[in-house]
């Protein structure tokens, strides 16, 4: 299974207070990974930062998994983080599973956003990831600036007249002169920040 | 309580997570709250926990993966409101 799923998280936009009462992280956070993040290689990672970190690798998961499981419904505490790493400059990693898939994810956190991406390689090779500042923080503004970004961002790669169109799922599709591209893709947008992902890998081109 | 008066208190609940209120007002049991009123989903659990003190109710993980239409989320809490009632 060749997907790709990434996510974005506005951390101006995000509510510290509520975050870390266990109401609200304990419908995001199985217990075990509230444990998880008492590991010492964590420990400058502030709860808050740690929460909205899991939340967007599970929504990452939940993107390169509904790519083949059209029925799946988002439950973030059914997507299990099974390790996180910290490395140095806010960038993690880890691994997590849902079901029977097991996969990998690449964050990095910066003063104003967490940025995901996963895949069922620990290599990310192949894998582009980026983010971008935009103007505007409404809904319209942020969908056409996200389509933008991303095929601004294939340009600088591939020639050709690139496209993203909308599957019957909802999910983005990447066309080339008018044929589909089998390069998946994941969108994403929140606050006054945009991001996309593909999957280069060079066995589904 | 009934479907309707649920739903006149979803879109006090809905409401500051929806950008455009004009959707909003004209909501049906069809409406999808990503899709049709682009909630983001980092707003989902906002909505959950606001629903859960709105009706004081608790929702759980199962149910909560259901409320993505509008009239799943009144399913859910005339379910949860009939449990604890």
């Amino acid at each position: 299974m060749i997907s790709t799923g990434n996510d974005i998280v506005a951390l101006g936009s995000i509510n510290k207070q509520r975050t870390c009462e266990p109401r609200f992280y304990s419908k995001i956070l199985s217990v075990v990974e509230q444990q998880l993040y008492h590991q010492p290689e964590l420990a400058a990672l502030p709860f808050e930062n740690y929460i909205w970190l899991l939340w967007s690798v599970k929504e990452s998961a939940f993107k390169y998994l509904k790519r083949n499981n059209h029925q799946l419904v988002f439950s973030p505490v059914k997507i299990n983080v099974l390790t996180v790493h910290a490395h140095p400059d806010q960038h993690y990693s880890g691994s997590l599973r849902f079901e029977q898939d097991n996969l990998f994810f690449r964050s990095i956190i910066t003063n104003d956003w967490i940025s995901t991406v996963v895949n069922e390689d620990d290599n990310f090779e192949y894998i582009f990831n980026d983010v971008q500042q935009i103007e505007h923080n409404d809904y319209q503004h942020q969908s056409a600036a996200v389509r933008k970004f991303a095929l601004d961002k294939l340009n600088t790669f591939f020639e050709g007249e690139f496209k993203l169109e909308k599957s019957e799922l909802s999910l983005p599709v990447l066309m080339r002169d008018g044929e589909l591209v089998n390069t998946p893709v994941s969108l994403s947008h929140d606050g006054y920040f945009v991001a996309c992902s593909f999957n280069f890998n060079p066995t589904v081109q | 309580m009934n479907r309707n008066t649920v739903l006149i208190e979803l879109k006090k609940v809905l409401a500051p997570y929806t950008e455009n209120k004009e959707l909003l007002n004209g909501i049906t049991e069809e409406t999808d709250l990503m899709k049709d009123l682009k909630i983001n989903s980092a707003n989902l659990v906002d909505i959950i926990i606001d629903a859960e003190s709105a009706y004081n109710i608790e929702i759980d993980f199962d149910s909560a993966e259901k409320m993505y239409l509008v009239g799943n989320c009144i399913d859910v809490i005339l379910d949860k409101m009939n449990q604890s009632a």
